[in-house]
């Protein structure tokens, strides 16, 4: 369990995480979701106590961090692939990390094995790919078998096979009842992963909602109805939060309504309807449209809201 | 690569490890300490170059005696400390670039967050890192200064130039060595830990323990207040430790140098100094 009340990070003058507050429930995974610069690492590094918040406070499992006595053993950590020495070995980079808790080498190799870094753990980190360093981050982060996890960006540079395993991982220990807080900018990944998702973006939580519910809030779900009487069903929905569209005569994209609804309006003035189908949007439209929003709210510029600007929202301290 | 070890590996995760909680402890911080430590080739590089400059340095200095006509008693017994003792010279040059990477290798590659996230005070795995150093420096220095008797000891049998064990300024002047060579590492180390950059700490360490007592010297051609401010400078005041028969490091001993050991305890104090800065700025910083 991870709970943040009024976390704040500045940088001088640039505010990274503005007043942030959200928890993170054990036995399910949670996405934390946002463009490059939104202030995801920095979240995740005040939550380990490597950076000192400017205000608010984080707790993991009821406690600061740096409070616990056996911090491995509450949470394993994947911040950045390359906290590792590059002269150091896998295995020797495990050792050390194991020793400050008094963790058995039988533990360090499962964890090496368990990762698939068995025939690399000799080698020196400096030779790794970008994914090998990930797989050893992670062997590092399971290391103290620990009741909470927190991983930034942990399928960066893996490959398919890589994704898969981090994605089975996951969800396994979340099933086992850990707390699991993952963070990626790659929404589409975050759907097939996460059960629960906070989306922020300039530093503030735009969302925070399971994945479902996020997608449909997002964008409201739209209703496709094909049919021959398409001018008159659309004059009988209209209302003030409902829009139509169409794109070729029969067709209505209908959002700000539901299925039920135009049914029933359809039926009542005796319309004869081709399709009635919801349409879910993805993870992918609700985060671009969440984003967009916010862009809204903070520029005052002219431009349009695209996601090309939400995106560009971006930090220095990030990289 | 690994989707299968997946089902195999991962239930265990559950089980193990909970056996060996209480967690954290200054013990298995030095442990820690140590394996990190020795698990670098940078620190055998480091430790190889301090006791073969050492030993060399003392090499040369000892063949050149022996080539050389020495009869007068004084100078005998003088030289006779200095060909074991002037080896620092060059071992603490290696031993400052040991103490700076010790602390701004973890900075440098990033080590430093895994060396956070497993001990969040920080203080502690700071002193364990501390203790590890100083423990490795004085027992490399002491074996560095006893290869260099036992090397020296056949060039310099039948030259008259002798060490006298018995004398205890002999003693004080050899047991300086792994004295001031462990205190010019910890200074390096401290300015490694305010620094943390790598080259940036090097460079700052070798300017005072090399560039600062040259500018003195330069400005005591000039200015009657100069060695008096000198001699007060880190090295220059701990290498009165290992001053004998009117010899400290590369220079005379003065009416202003300071005694050997209220030398040694002013570079102690720059070394505590500094310490309490890092500590500070250990706690207080973002890593």
């Amino acid at each position: 369990m991870i709970e943040a009340r009024g976390l704040t990070k500045r940088y001088g003058s640039k505010t990274a995480v503005d007043g942030i507050s959200f928890t993170v429930q054990p036995g399910k995974v949670t996405g934390f979701l946002g463009p490059n610069g939104a202030g995801k690492s920095t979240t995740m590094r005040m939550i380990v106590g490597l950076d000192r918040p400017t205000a608010g406070d984080v707790t993991v499992n009821g406690r600061p961090f740096a409070e616990h006595k056996a911090p491995l053993h509450e949470v394993g950590a994947l911040l950045d692939a390359k906290a590792v020495h590059t002269g150091r070995s896998a295995a020797n980079h495990l050792a050390a990390m194991a020793a400050t808790h008094g963790i058995g080498k039988a533990r360090v190799r499962e964890v090496i094995e368990m990762t698939g870094l068995g025939t690399v753990a000799g080698k020196r980190v400096g030779g790794f790919s970008l994914g090998m360093g990930q797989r050893l981050g992670i062997a590092s982060a399971l290391l103290g078998d620990p009741r909470t996890l927190i991983l930034d960006e942990p399928v960066n540079g893996l490959d398919p096979e890589g994704v898969l395993w981090v994605r089975n991982l996951v969800r396994f220990l979340a099933s086992e009842g850990r707390t699991v807080f993952l963070s990626s900018h790659l929404m589409s990944e975050m759907a097939l992963t996460a059960d629960h998702i906070i989306v922020i973006g300039r530093g503030r939580i735009i969302a925070d909602a399971p994945v479902q519910d996020i997608v449909a809030r997002a964008t409201g779900t739209t209703v496709r109805v094909r049919t021959p009487h398409a001018t008159q069903l659309a004059e009988l929905l209209r209302a003030a939060d409902v829009t139509i569209s169409t794109s070729e005569p029969g067709l209505l994209e209908i959002t700000g309504s539901t299925a039920v609804t135009i049914g029933e309006t359809a039926a009542a003035a005796q319309l004869v309807l081709h399709e009635l189908t919801p349409v879910a949007a993805s993870l992918e439209d609700a985060y671009m449209s969440l984003t967009a929003d916010s862009v809204e709210y903070h520029s005052t510029s002219t431009g349009l809201p695209t996601p090309a600007l939400a995106a560009s929202g971006v930090t220095p301290e990030e990289n | 690569m690994s989707t299968t070890t997946l089902t195999a590996g991962a239930p265990a995760t559950a089980t193990v490890g909970h056996a060996t909680r209480p967690g954290v402890t200054f013990g298995r911080l030095v442990v820690a300490e140590w394996i990190k430590f020795r698990s670098l080739r940078s620190t055998w590089w480091t430790l190889a170059l301090a006791v073969v400059g050492m030993v060399g340095i003392s090499l040369i200095f000892a063949i050149g005696v022996r080539a050389s006509a020495i009869t007068a008693e004084e100078e005998n017994s003088m030289l006779g400390v200095l060909v074991i003792v002037f080896g620092y010279s060059a071992a603490q040059l290696a031993l400052a670039v040991l103490g700076a990477l010790t602390i701004t290798g973890e900075y440098s590659t990033g080590m430093i967050r895994s060396t956070f996230t497993a001990a969040p005070r920080r203080l502690p795995a700071l002193w364990a890192k501390l203790l590890v150093l100083t423990v490795v420096t004085v027992v490399v220095s002491v074996v560095g200064l006893v290869l260099s008797y036992l090397l020296t000891l056949p060039l310099l049998s039948g030259t008259g130039v002798s060490l006298d064990l018995g004398d205890s300024e002999t003693v004080r002047a050899l047991a300086g060595v792994p004295l001031y060579l462990t205190a010019v590492t910890l200074l390096a180390f401290t300015i490694g830990a305010i620094m943390r950059h790598s080259a940036g700490a090097i460079t700052t360490t070798l300017g005072v323990m090399l560039v600062v007592p040259m500018v003195f010297n330069i400005l005591g051609v000039f200015f009657t207040w100069a060695p008096r401010v000198g001699a007060y400078m880190p090295t220059t005041a701990g290498e009165q430790i290992m001053s004998f028969g009117g010899l400290a490091g590369s220079g005379m001993v003065s009416d202003v140098s300071l005694s050997p050991w209220m030398g040694i305890s002013l570079l102690g104090a720059y070394v505590v100094a500094l310490l309490a800065l890092a500590a500070v700025l250990m706690r207080r910083r973002d890593a």
